[in-house]
């Protein structure tokens, strides 16, 4: 038990440090300047996160100088940047392609990237998607690999990748005949386009190969699993975002309930607008408890199956909620809410955009279905 | 019910062997299924928890001195868990759960005395006469009345929606005894004997065409000034008691059936080839998602309670939260069911008895009973959120 509130102390005191940091260092100013541009971070908020907090590097294990955290305290840090907006890419280069990384078993491959991973000099990220086709529909991905002496030459083109624009490193998946393989490609070598997006927070690119030369990550056909429980983790890391997100949007309406007064009162007397915040508190709290333990499950190593259940389970939870606070935090504020000027349509864009990144709440409520059982029968 | 080896053990060195050492041997001692008559179930379910009292294994979460175990929240949990697992019969009268923590917070030595292990053993029902035609959300407007007349207080008026009074022999009421005032003032908490003369007990139907609330009159009613609690026009903050007492353990009960009923649901859906339907199957997963989430909530509150900090936000939405979800759950089954979901439980082939219609009924008392929805939600957005009262005056 003590271990327990150990650690949650710990957790504590984590979002504290974060909490402050992030308070000076993404301002709504910061994340509105940042959202103007192709690569939407500050170089040297990303150089403190990694060197003064040591967060780019959380989850990589200290022997590749990172500080070897677990999805626990992952969970902490991503939703105080979900409370903040904060415009950095982190989820690409923290969370998917350390993760990628280290799921391939690829230890060569770990010693040589990771550590400047870690320490913030390179931004990695993970390009998966293709077409209109969700994230987790890996039977979509056509991209080829074709053996071009001791390296491969990569073909298609990868759609919505987080900060593939910003990125210094690509990892990539694609086919060769013994299935699907994980890559490292040199984004100097490919054609890569900054997409206008719903949420100009964090950063999407098209990435085309054609001829792209690239290394094979990991053993040849081997990606399948190994990407499959790297997106289970971004889930869940997006999931503690979204909570996060939602538990801001909930202060805000509040707040602004206590104080806009109309008919000679403050609107939050009127139970139309008392009665949707009890909601979103009850929904928030929720969705604060769907992700940390999610992340629990993640960090005490439990089974696969477990851990894949419940990232679906608070990534479908989280997102619902998410979108719901955002979009009731416009309603409460009524004319300014729906203004370019306030924060509210910064957290719907988000909300809306995070729910259809990795994984949309239909495919994970089809595996949550799948997982106890509920299968078609034909 | 062979329980005399537990009853022995009372008096002998196994009396201090670890509880759950000896509730494993209560509970093996009184496996069985049972009985399939209403009457006989109630019977059964009665003896089990007079023996269970007997044993001194009731009450986990009581202090000794009141005649419960003194656990602690952790074994309170464990104790919650072993019961569940071995399918032991609910106490037949969870009414009496409400009133028992305020008799031990504010009664009187003798009330303790008198009242604590009949509820606990089942031998006793207790019913609550708070709501009243004229006062329901509004609950401080009540105005059944009692006078002090001697020694006794002389009660006239009328309760409604009283869960149980047919079949209790107590009910603990609010009653006014003296003037309406700001915070429930002059409302008195009084225990009466059901058998008083002078009480009229009329049943109501419910949504379900079953019994199992009713109107109950007063005509001139005798009750002891020994029966109040607490002080005289004290009553209402007494009464908050038993509302805060909801807050931990409570639901731990509520979670463990949510779970099996869930299950049970999927087993449905499996053999009805509902899970076939795309919509359905996606519902189906909400709820699940749902169950998982709702025990990640109480896991939170938990943790806290257990290291002593404020279980916080997480604890005041629980309810609502389970009242909530308790109707989608019997909404989404009913879907499952298919279009059979339209029989009635007295027609034989209904799928599974039913059940799930007839829950599907009874669960939208969930946002009604014990404080609606609404009033929830205003208690939150004030209490948790420092939103301003909805009422004018203030
Ligand atoms: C199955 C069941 C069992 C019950 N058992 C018992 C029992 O054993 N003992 C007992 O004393 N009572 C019992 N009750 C009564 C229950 O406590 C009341 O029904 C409840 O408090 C609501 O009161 P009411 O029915 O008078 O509705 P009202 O208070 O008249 O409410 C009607 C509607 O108005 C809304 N409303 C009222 N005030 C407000 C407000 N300020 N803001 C927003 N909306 C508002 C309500 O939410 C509701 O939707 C039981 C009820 C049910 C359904």
């Amino acid at each position: 038990m003590s271990a327990v509130s150990d650690r949650n102390d710990e957790h504590d005191e984590l979002r504290k440090v974060v909490r402050a940091f992030l308070e000076h260092a993404s301002p709504s100013s910061e994340v509105r300047r940042l959202a103007e541009t192709d690569e939407g971070y500050d170089p040297e908020v990303w150089r403190r996160l990694a060197d003064e907090l040591g967060l780019v590097g959380l989850i990589v294990p200290e022997r590749f100088g990172g500080a070897g955290a677990g999805a626990a305290e992952l969970a902490v840090v991503m939703a105080e940047m979900g409370r903040t907006l904060l415009c950095a890419p982190y989820l690409s280069s923290a969370v998917l392609a350390p993760a990628a990384l280290l799921e391939s078993g690829d230890e060569t491959a770990c010693a040589e990237f990771l550590p400047d991973i870690a320490d913030g000099s390179v931004i990695a990220t993970l390009a998966v998607a293709e077409g209109n086709s969700d994230i987790r529909d890996l039977d979509a991905v056509w991209t080829t690999a074709r053996a071009d002496g001791d390296r491969h030459l990569l073909f298609g083109t990868k759609e919505r990748v987080t900060d593939g624009y910003a990125a210094g490193l690509l990892l990539t998946v694609a086919r060769t005949e013994k299935g699907l393989s994980l890559f490292a490609v040199d984004p100097e070598a490919v054609e890569r386009r900054p997409l206008p997006a719903l949420d100009p927070t964090r950063k999407l690119a098209r990435v085309h190969f054609d001829r792209t030369p690239a290394r094979l990550i990991g053993a040849e056909g081997a990606a399948e699993g190994a990407v499959a429980r790297v997106l289970d983790l971004g889930a869940v890391a997006l999931a503690a975002e979204q909570a996060g997100g939602a538990e801001r949007c909930l202060e805000l309406s509040v707040e602004y309930a206590k104080t806009r007064e109309q008919f000679g009162r403050p609107i939050g007397a009127f139970q139309a607008i008392k009665h949707k915040c009890a909601e979103l508190l009850y929904e928030v709290e929720s969705a604060k408890a769907a992700a940390q333990d999610a992340a629990r499950l993640w960090s005490a190593a439990a089974a696969a199956s477990e851990q894949g259940l419940a990232a679906s389970v608070a990534r479908a939870y989280c997102s619902e909620t998410y979108v719901h606070a955002a979009a009731e935090t416009i309603q409460i504020h009524g004319g300014i809410g729906y203004t370019w000027e306030h924060d509210a349509h910064l957290y719907l864009r988000r909300a809306k955009s995070s729910a259809l990144l990795l994984g949309s709440t239909s495919w994970h409520l089809e595996r949550v279905a799948a997982d106890i059982g509920l299968v078609p029968t034909a | 019910m062979a329980s005399a080896t537990v009853q022995d053990a009372g008096t002998s060195p196994a009396r201090q062997a670890h509880w759950s050492v000896r509730l494993a041997e209560f509970l093996d001692a009184h496996a069985g299924r049972p009985p399939r008559d209403k009457t006989a179930r109630l019977a059964w379910a009665r003896a089990f928890h007079a023996d269970l009292e007997e044993a001194h294994l009731a009450a986990p979460g009581w202090p000794a001195e009141a005649g419960g175990m003194g656990l602690d929240l952790g074994d309170q949990i464990a104790y919650h868990q072993q019961m569940t697992a071995a399918r032991a019969p609910r106490h037949p009268c969870g009414l009496s759960f409400i009133v028992a923590p305020t008799l031990i917070r504010h009664g009187t030595p003798e009330q303790k005395e008198r009242y604590l292990r009949p509820l606990l053993r089942a031998d006793e029902f207790w019913c609550q006469g708070f709501s009243e035609p004229g006062a329901g959300s509004d609950l401080t407007s009540l105005t059944t009345r009692a006078e002090r007349v001697g020694d006794a207080y002389v009660v006239n008026g009328q309760k409604l929606w009283t869960t149980m009074a047919h079949l209790a022999d107590w009910m603990f009421a609010l009653i006014r005894t003296g003037p309406a005032g700001p915070g429930g003032a002059g409302i008195s908490y009084l225990l009466i004997s059901m058998k008083s003369e002078g009480i009229t007990v009329r049943p109501l139907k419910d949504i379900s065409g079953g019994t199992h609330f009713s109107e109950v009159y007063f005509d001139d009613v005798r009750v002891p000034v020994g029966n109040l609690v607490g002080e005289e026009g004290g009553g209402w903050a007494i009464a908050r008691t038993s509302l805060g007492h909801e807050r931990a353990t409570a639901f731990l009960s509520d979670e463990f059936r949510y779970r099996r009923v869930v299950s049970e649901l999927h087993r449905l859906a499996k053999t009805s080839g509902a899970a076939d339907d795309p919509v359905v199957r996606q519902d189906l997963a909400r709820i699940e998602a749902s169950v998982r989430v709702l025990a990640s909530n109480s896991r939170r509150a938990l943790d806290a309670v257990l290291e002593g900090r404020d279980p916080g936000p997480a604890a005041s939405v629980n309810r609502l939260v389970r009242a909530e979800f308790d109707q989608r759950l019997h909404e989404v089954a009913l879907r499952v069911v298919g279009p059979d979901a339209v029989l009635g439980q007295r027609e034989p082939t209904a799928p599974e008895g039913g059940r799930w219609t007839y829950g599907y009924l009874m669960s939208r008392s969930s946002t009604i009973g014990a404080g609606t929805a609404e009033i929830q939600r205003n208690t939150i957005a004030e209490k948790v959120l420092g939103l301003p009262s909805w009422r004018k005056e203030a």
